[in-house]
């Protein structure tokens, strides 16, 4: 089982490293294969470590290996550390199975680019520093994990590097990033000089001497981090402008894994977050405050990934909503059916794209239902299980968290409302893509791009519920490749057995797995879960209703309201905020120091010390008068001065 | 020891020496400059000798002998000096030999 | 063993400049001397017990009067930074083979004599003989850059020479200063001053050689100018000379107290310079620039480091972050100062404006400026965070403020390294970056791969330097701040 982490980490390095080795010498396809070989490996030994841990009393989960100690000084030791237990065992299992079936995908995706061997290297490296994040033993592994899948995010989101807005999106993320990683320093350094230690457990334990403040800044540190990763307000102004990455991209780094580790994050160290619980109810808060912001942006966003990022904005707010109640069963549980569905909605989407060429703008689109009617299935079961129409798996985990809110006190019901407001919004804005997207008349661009045939893997099998039906009639429409198709088959399968993990009061597998973990702070009553889950889909319908009647029926926009819809479509000034208040400074502070500062100082010190040498000089240099008379006069005067100090020290 | 007391043969060296220097600072001519070296060098003769005559040794007048030596051999020096220095049709005046200045 | 590692480079250097070589043959001589350093080196590391204090110590009395001797041993710390030393130097000298220089007979000999040079400082535990290596380090800098260097040469070598010389002659002060109260001049026999005009007069002349602000004056013209492996020299190797001392002498070598009074004034300038130094580097532009204040400002890093004690002594966390960061920052700044000299090879010039989308076709020196543009802005899980860490976490009990400005300059190096390496290999082609310019060819990569291999061997496992540089009873030891 302990092999089974281990073979699962260094797999996907081992498959970055044996390509960038390689590199030329092997084809773009094999490092493709070569890529996704090294992520089901890892899926394998994922799978090992959780049957290994099936075989185990709920007691016992817990199991730390270190290989070498990483870093060390007398008395401070950090191992190379990984940590088996349920949590990060389920991230494990999400990652590279999801993974694997986006990695996959790419090989179709990204067939024809001639940069394929770097992206798979860096695809695969990205797998690795994301297990390296969630099975990391100690806080200090996890940071590290943590900055290098900002470092692998980086490089991903910059891939196409000749175009501007790649590179300054990639920039974007990775300071944003850094940001959070600094914060999560500076928490780390408080629970070193309290308790000596950074291993979860022993952290744990030391926290509890520690004064409130110390505690409120070491949750605030790490909520810093997470709010960062997941893109949160008000630390989300990058995740938008990282859609500039390739589309599997986005699916993998950006909805399923990267952006969900500060869920993760909250529930690894949430004995500090309890003891910190402002900062814990600061948590939930940001994520309503988000899902509702990000819901409301995402209304009048016209590129069809950029409503998916602002959506996976949203949920992520659902899910910093659970977790910061105390629903950390609940709370992750969306975190696992939110990977499914909006990996597959990212995935049709780049299915469209590439159809259509490149194009992202929707407003372009329409009809493309009678040009892919595979695609469109596909996302139209992304879309019901985002929007959380049962039996679908989204309606099973974001209802769990609302039902949690609902049952959490003044506070909570409070969230419950955004929350509802927020299904509301995720309706109106998920069905006003697939709308216009999909139905009506097919647009001219669709219209140019559905004669020529050029293989492209339009026509997918994305097979509708129970089992997949059989690919025959596929294989028949051109060479859509397997790639593609069978990723995205499995994701909508599971995105409609996904949620059939918890189904409240009747079964819950899934929060008796994370049960010892993370003991969750509040649990539901039926009422509660029935009600909650009655409003939140009646809302959603209205959504869904109203999104019909404006984009629907007739491609009718939202009424303007002229202040509002500008603020919206400007993500309400944010990017022009931080410009304003980071960019510029740094840049006006180094331009004026550079001025007062170091060039006088450069310059000056130099000059000034050769010219003040050449004055000093020109002034000892007067006393050589040249005058006999003056020569005299200073010998007499000075022998005069002599006699009398001779006498009177006499 | 017969004659005036010690004092006023001091008395008069001190005067000497200070026209010799007032001379040496003051006067212009090299000449008159040498002059003045000659008086102050005497004028301090005067003191080794009478201080030679107080207490009763010979020291100061073999150290006085000494200085006119000195003496002589620095006028020797000096007045070749102002004869080339004439020779060359120069002005005789201490101020205009300015050549060494810094 | 200590001897003769100073010793090989010195003979070497003679038999350089006394026999009538080719260039080529001296060229490879003297690579040949560089490399067997480094085996020698290596051979030392074998023999080296990491929990024991001063080895490999050898001692011959030279003034007896005085108490001066030649007095040289290893310290762990002091044997990591030779380790850096002997690498950066045979990178540095392979470099020059490389690149052909002329007059290499005398060329070969200066670099040779500053390698052992800087060995002697890293080793001497004698004060008046430290400073004559402290001294003699100065002598080939100053002809290296002044007949080699670019086009600013003269004016960039005067002020480094002043800069170092007023420095120097101020140490020179305090050293004679000390030995004659303390009665002896070797480091190990003599006790702890409490003069604050001595401690001031090591100070400013470590002070000057980190460089630590204000006294940087020199470092931007004397980077921009020097050839790029004597600038890779300076920048990775002898600014850590100011490491050495500060631990050795200033901090080792005077009462705590007095110490602690100039602690926060030192802080203070150590942060401004690390701000300050990650603010200009954001705005430079070219390479070198960068490169240049980036070295300054994590100089100022190392320096919170090391002055991150209380009465108690040295900071555990604080000091191994200090020595690990110096032989991390060595090997970054050694790796782009190289670079930065093979961009200029192809295209004239580092600057931003002249190059760019230098990646497309161009995989491995986009491979290699990548991974040491990200290992140099301390990714986490890379040498330089491991060692930024513990210097961090070490500074915050003396101080949380500290602390906060370190952690910004997390986001500061990450926009000036970032801002480099997209003008140098993304966007578009610049003028300087024409279709020619090759990508690196083995020469370049067999210079630079042991370099960035030797990066990614630590950011491996760090704990294989931060573990052995004190030996560990020291620092649980109650005693004044003595430097192990």
């Amino acid at each position: 089982m302990i092999q089974g982490a281990w073979l699962c980490l260094f797999a996907p390095l081992a498959g970055a490293f044996a390509i960038t080795v390689m590199g030329d010498s092997i084809t773009r396809r094999t490092a493709g294969w070569i890529s996704t070989l090294s992520v089901f490996v890892a899926f394998a030994g994922a799978v090992v470590s959780f049957v290994g841990l099936l075989g185990e009393s709920p007691g016992e989960r817990e199991h730390l290996s270190t290989a070498w100690t990483w870093l060390s000084t007398g008395s401070f030791k950090i191992g190379m550390t990984l940590l088996v237990d349920p949590l990060s065992v389920l991230m494990m299992l999400i990652v590279t199975g999801v993974g694997g079936l986006i990695v996959l995908y790419s090989i179709g995706y990204m067939d024809g680019d001639p940069e394929e061997r770097r992206y798979f290297a860096y695809m695969s490296f990205f797998v690795f520093s994301m297990l390296m994040l969630v099975q990391a033993g100690n806080f200090l592994l996890l940071l590290v994990g943590w900055g290098l899948v900002g470092l692998a995010s980086y490089l991903l989101i910059g891939f196409w590097h000749e175009r501007a807005e790649a590179v300054a999106a990639a920039k974007k993320a990775f300071i944003m990033n850094a940001a959070g990683d600094a914060t999560m320093a500076l928490a780390f350094f408080v629970l070193i000089w309290q308790t000596g230690t950074l291993e979860f457990a022993e952290a744990f334990v030391g926290a509890e001497g520690m004064s409130s403040t110390l505690l409120n800044l070491v949750a605030l540190g790490l909520l810093g981090g997470a709010v960062a990763k997941s893109a949160q307000i008000p630390l989300h102004t990058w995740l938008p402008d990282a859609m500039e990455g390739p589309t599997p991209v986005s699916a993998l780094i950006h909805a399923a894994t990267m952006v969900t580790a500060g869920v993760y994050l909250i529930v690894r160290a949430h004995p500090l977050f309890e003891l910190a619980p402002s900062i814990q109810d600061l948590a939930a808060g940001l994520g309503a405050l988000t899902l509702l912001v990000a819901g409301f942006i995402a209304l009048v966003q016209t590129d069809i990934k950029r409503v998916i990022a602002y959506s996976t904005m949203s949920q992520i707010g659902y899910m910093f909503l659970g977790v910061g109640l105390g629903a950390y069963g609940n709370g992750m549980f969306h975190l696992m059916t939110h990977a499914f569905f909006k990996a597959l909605l990212f995935m049709a989407a780049g299915l469209v794209i590439h159809h259509l060429a490149g194009e992202q703008d929707i407003r372009r689109m329409g009809g493309v239902r009678r040009v892919m009617p595979k695609t469109f299935v596909a996302f139209l079961v992304g879309s019901l299980a985002l929007v959380g129409i049962p039996p679908l798996s989204g309606f099973f985990s974001k209802d769990a968290i609302l039902a949690s809110a609902l049952a959490s006190g003044g506070y909570g019901q409070l969230l419950f409302a955004a929350g509802l407001l927020g299904t509301l919004l995720t309706g109106l804005y998920t069905f006003r893509l697939f709308f216009v997207v999909f139905l009506g008349r097919p647009s001219e661009l669709v219209l140019q791009h559905a004669q020529g045939s050029h293989g492209r893997p339009e026509e997918e099998d994305a097979s509708r519920t129970h089992g997949k039906t059989a690919h025959g009639e596929t294989a028949s429409h051109g060479e859509g490749p397997w790639t593609m198709t069978v990723p995205v088959a499995v994701l909508t399968v599971l995105a409609v057995i996904g949620g059939w993990l918890q189904i409240p009061d009747v079964w819950h597998p899934f929060s008796d797995w994370l049960h010892d973990v993370a003991e969750p702070l509040v649990e539901p009553s039926v009422t509660q879960d029935l009600v909650a889950s009655a409003l939140a889909v009646g809302l959603g319908l209205v959504g869904v209703g109203v999104a019909w009647l404006f984009y629907g029926a007739r491609s009718r926009e939202l009424p303007r309201v002229a202040g509002v819809r500008h603020a919206l479509e400007h993500k309400l000034y944010f990017d022009e905020l931080y410009d304003l208040v980071f960019y510029r400074p740094a840049v006006w502070m180094a331009g004026v120091w550079r001025r007062t500062i170091e060039e006088p100082l450069i310059g000056g010190s130099i000059t000034g010390v050769s010219l003040g040498a050449r004055r000093a000089g020109g002034v000892l240099g007067e006393t050589q008068t040249g005058y006999l008379r003056s020569y005299a006069l200073a010998i007499a005067a000075a022998a005069a001065v002599l006699v009398v100090v001779f006498l009177a020290v006499q | 020891m017969a004659g005036p007391e010690i004092t006023w043969y001091l008395i008069v060296s001190a005067i000497l020496f200070s026209i010799g220097t007032l001379g040496v600072l003051l006067r212009r001519s090299p000449l008159i400059v040498l002059l003045s070296l000659e008086i102050m060098l005497n004028a301090s003769n005067l003191a080794l000798i009478s201080f030679a005559r107080l207490h009763g040794g010979h020291d100061g007048q073999i150290f006085a002998l000494a200085v006119m030596a000195v003496a002589a051999s620095e006028v020797v020096v000096g007045l070749g000096l102002i004869v080339a220095v004439s020779r060359r049709r120069l002005t005789l005046d201490v101020d205009s030999f300015r050549v060494l200045r810094g | 063993m200590t001897t003769a590692l100073i010793l090989l480079p010195l003979a070497a250097a003679l038999v350089v400049w006394m026999l009538p070589l080719s260039g080529r043959a001296a060229g490879a001589l003297s690579l040949a001397a560089a490399l067997a350093e480094v085996v020698l080196w290596v051979v030392a590391l074998f023999r080296f017990d990491f929990q024991r204090d001063l080895q490999l110590v050898d001692r011959h009395s030279w003034f007896s009067d005085l108490e001066v001797s030649y007095h040289v041993g290893f310290y762990g710390f002091s044997f990591w930074l030779t380790g850096l030393t002997v690498v950066v130097s045979a990178a540095a000298i392979g470099y020059a083979v490389w690149a052909n220089r002329e007059r290499a007979r005398a060329y070969h000999g200066l670099m040779l004599f500053l390698l052992g040079a800087i060995v002697g400082v890293f080793t001497a535990q004698d004060l008046l003989l430290f400073y004559v290596f402290f001294e003699a380090m100065l002598i080939p800098i100053y002809v290296l850059v002044g007949v080699w260097g670019g086009p600013r040469r003269v004016r960039a070598t005067a002020t480094f020479v002043i800069y170092t010389m007023a420095g120097s002659l101020l140490m020179l002060a305090s050293i004679i200063a000390f030995g004659i109260t303390q009665g002896t001049f070797d480091l190990i026999d003599s006790g702890t001053s409490s003069n604050t005009w001595v401690f001031l007069g090591f100070l400013v002349a470590f002070a000057v050689k980190a460089p630590l602000f204000p006294f940087h004056g020199w470092l931007v013209d004397a980077y921009r100018e020097s050839p790029p492996e004597v600038a890779a020299i300076l920048s990775g190797v002898v600014s850590k000379a100011a490491v050495y001392g500060l631990l050795r002498i200033a901090i080792a070598k005077f009462d705590v107290e007095l110490v602690l009074d100039f602690q926060s004034t030192i802080l203070a300038l150590a942060a401004i310079g690390l701000v300050y130094g990650s603010l200009l580097a954001f705005r430079a532009r070219d390479v070198r620039t960068v490169t240049a204040y980036s070295s300054m400002a994590q100089m100022g890093l190392i320096v919170m480091g090391l002055f991150s004690l209380n009465e108690q002594g040295l900071n555990e966390l604080g000091v191994n972050g200090a020595i690990l960061q110096s032989v991390a920052h060595g090997l970054i700044s050694a790796t782009l100062f190289l670079l930065a000299g093979m961009l200029e090879q192809r295209g004239g010039t580092s600057t931003f404006a002249d190059l760019g989308g230098l990646a497309r076709g161009r995989p491995a020196l986009a491979t290699i400026l990548l991974t040491t543009g990200v290992i140099a802005l301390a990714v986490p899980g890379s040498v330089a965070f491991a060692g930024e860490f513990l210097i961090l976490a070490g500074i915050y009990p003396i101080g949380w403020g500290w602390a906060v400005v370190g952690a910004a300059s997390i986001v500061l190096a990450a926009m000036y390294m970032l801002r480099l390496i997209s003008a140098v290999l993304h966007w578009r082609r610049g003028p300087a970056a024409t279709e020619a310019s090759r990508d690196l060819r083995p020469a370049e990569l067999a210079l630079l791969v042991p370099l960035v291999g030797l990066l990614l061997f630590l950011s491996a496992w760090p704990a294989a330097v931060s573990e052995r540089s004190f030996p560990l009873r020291v620092q649980t030891d109650e005693a004044e701040a003595q430097a192990p």
